[in-house]
């Protein structure tokens, strides 16, 4: 079931191989065909005091498996809203969102709290890892809720950490690295619970440019492997490493298009 | 983050403190309780005191009567009185081997003397008659000292002063030696001299007993010759049997007692609040990582029990650091609740007693009030918004 990398097998084939197993254990082969993440004239409203602000007004849109999206728009457009919607992490006012062909709306807040702890990983443009523990247990905390050996959790952890080049730096904390390490550590969270989908809201925002290609290279090689992978970011740069680009704009989709894929950067 | 450290050090040091305070009282005071028990059974139960004067333990007694040997007829008379008992008692300061000791001479019949206390035994030697003017049995720590190297034996002479308002010197002949005894309420055995009735009489130069000893037949009757000397004297005499005795000193150091609990439920009660102060604070804090965890994927109930865990370990460590602290505090106040009568007479101090159950209760009680203290704030962390949670600066 653990994949371990084998001396000289690259990055991606480890991603492949490990996902692939993982999916043939899902047991959800039912929805094996459907979109990655379908969403259906969602809207979502905020009650400020009286007023009524419309974040998102009857977005629809599909996400197929595999898929390398970013989301763009300038602030207030209502790209977090959407991608939080997406990410299971906040429910929509009206409409309808699907994960992997499950129905979010029918399902408890619990339930919700599975389907990310499952399904999807999330990355943040300030990392949000947990400054009083270590690298090695930040990556470890996804699998805290399982029945899990604890010895299986670091050797998946570590095995995680060393894939994304940490493997030096399990005891240390995260203050004590700099921002792209820091990243990396989310990255490995992200990806320790074996998702289909991986999230990420401004990744690279508190990143130079060097680390920012670093990061954004690596989540390349995560869609390749086969993840479903959404970015959230206002750095037209970023936008060009994933072929599908949606611009979002007052709440509504704008302009959704297939970028044909340029090999090299 | 070092402030967090510090604060939640200080949190398990109020617990500590406060759990330390309750072992420490309660074990003393179980000390004490055995100890006045254990000093109590050494006078028989079916021995009655009586004093001259109003109550025990009152500063000044409003009657003038004073005890003496017209009195014991008028006692032997009550029913159920087996024999009557007068004796003479005077603090004195003895002098062996060139230091000082201070102790008790006590004039009594001697042959009485085992009547009255449980166990009493005579080392070596035996004890004076009744017409024995220069004999005298000396206890334990008067034979043997523990300030002089000298050591009192058999046919040495003991020497002693009896301070007031004139002082006098004393000697006796060593008769007999008493095995160690210790204490007998109000009166440390081992540091007294027993001369008989006839020989204190002429040497205190006065009729007038210190008091009368009345055995009774059985412990069962105590009431009945209590009400009848009671009723035969009015106020002019006090009369303690040793279980009236004991509820005084109980109740004497019962309410002390319920102030130094007072004390430790009032400081448990801080710590408690302490603990409450730092859950909500440490929640407040960690409000970030409580929304990343739920971003992870942790259920309510995962957040609350993680929390709920983290009061459980400081309650433990509390309460295991309270049990240390309180064993050792035990015996600092035991020291310091001695008992004796006001105005003269030894005291007793105790070791203190720890019951199973008080070890228990201070190592536990701990967790349910950290587990009390910080379920609503942990309540709190598990309903967060986790988007709203992670926009928190």
């Amino acid at each position: 079931m653990i994949h371990s990398p084998e001396s000289g097998e690259s990055f991606t084939s480890t991603l492949v191989k490990a996902s692939a197993s993982h999916r043939a254990q899902n047991d959800d082969n039912r929805h094996r065909n459907a979109p990655s993440i379908e969403v259906a004239d969602v809207t979502k409203v905020y009650n400020v005091g009286h007023a009524a602000y419309p974040a998102l007004r009857n977005v629809s849109l599909k996400i197929e498996r595999g898929e390398f999206v970013s989301i763009i728009g300038p602030s207030g457009s209502g790209k977090s809203t959407l991608l939080n919607i997406i990410g299971a992490l906040d429910r929509p006012t009206s409409g309808r969102v699907k994960i992997n062909g499950i129905d979010l709306k029918r399902l408890s807040d619990d339930q919700l709290a599975r389907i990310r702890n499952r399904r999807i990983g999330f990355i943040y443009q300030s990392f949000n890892l947990i400054s009083r523990l270590t690298v090695l247990q930040n990556v470890q905390m996804p699998l805290m809720p399982r029945k899990m050996s604890q010895r299986e959790r670091e050797d998946r952890s570590k095995q995680m950490l060393e894939t994304v080049g940490l493997g030096r730096k399990l005891r240390k904390h995260p203050t004590e690295l700099s921002g792209g390490e820091q990243q990396r550590v989310a990255i490995a969270r992200a990806l320790v619970t074996k998702p289909e989908i991986v999230i990420g809201d401004e990744p690279t925002g508190n990143l130079d440019t060097k680390t920012t290609h670093q990061v954004m290279d690596y989540m390349a090689k995560v869609n390749r492997s086969g993840i479903t992978v959404v970015i959230v970011t206002h750095n037209p740069e970023v936008a060009q490493y994933t072929p599908r680009i949606i611009s979002v704009r007052d709440g509504a989709i704008e302009k959704d298009q297939v970028v044909p894929k340029l090999d090299s950067f | 983050m070092l402030a967090r450290k510090t604060r939640s050090a200080l949190t398990i040091v109020g617990i500590i403190i406060g759990a330390s305070i309750i072992l420490a009282v309660e074990s003393s005071s179980a000390g004490m309780s055995s100890g006045i028990s254990a000093e109590v059974s050494k006078i028989g139960a079916n021995v009655l005191t009586i004093r001259a004067g109003g109550a025990m333990f009152s500063s000044g007694s409003t009657s003038t009567y004073k005890l003496s040997s017209q009195d014991v007829p008028t006692l032997e008379a009550m029913s159920h009185v087996e024999r009557v008992v007068p004796y003479y008692s005077d603090p004195v300061t003895v002098t062996v081997g060139g230091e000082s000791i201070s102790g008790t001479l006590i004039g009594i019949d001697p042959s009485a003397l085992s009547y009255i206390y449980n166990g009493l035994s005579l080392a070596e030697g035996s004890f004076p008659t009744a017409s024995d003017y220069t004999s005298a049995v000396v206890g334990d720590s008067i034979a043997h000292p523990t300030s002089s190297t000298v050591d009192l034996g058999l046919n040495q002479a003991v020497q002693m002063k009896i301070s007031g308002v004139t002082s006098t010197n004393l000697a006796f002949l060593v008769k007999g030696i008493l095995s160690p005894y210790g204490q007998a309420l109000f009166n440390n055995i081992d540091q007294d001299v027993f001369i008989s009735l006839q020989a204190a009489e002429l040497y205190f130069k006065t009729p007038d007993y210190s008091g009368i000893y009345v055995i009774v037949d059985s412990a069962n009757n105590i009431g009945t010759v209590q009400t009848a000397i009671k009723a035969a004297y009015g106020s002019d005499v006090s009369v303690m049997s040793s279980g009236s005795i004991a509820s005084s000193i109980s109740s004497i150091t019962g309410s002390l007692s319920i102030y130094e609990e007072g004390i430790a439920a009032v400081s448990l009660f801080v710590a408690a609040i302490m603990t409450a102060n730092t859950m909500f604070v440490t929640v407040m804090e960690r409000t970030k990582e409580i929304g990343v965890l739920k971003a992870i994927g942790f259920r309510s109930r995962e957040v609350l029990t993680m929390f709920l865990a983290e009061c459980v370990l400081t309650g433990l460590v509390g309460g295991a650091g309270g049990t240390m602290l309180g064993y050792i505090l035990a015996f600092v106040i035991g020291g310091g609740n001695s008992f004796g009568p006001p105005g003269g007479g030894s005291s007793g101090g105790s070791t203190p007693v720890f019951t199973t159950g008080w070890i228990l209760f201070t190592l536990f009680f701990p967790v349910v009030i950290s587990i009390g203290a910080g379920l609503y704030p942990a309540w709190r962390a598990s309903r967060m918004n986790p988007i709203s949670a992670l926009k928190y600066e």
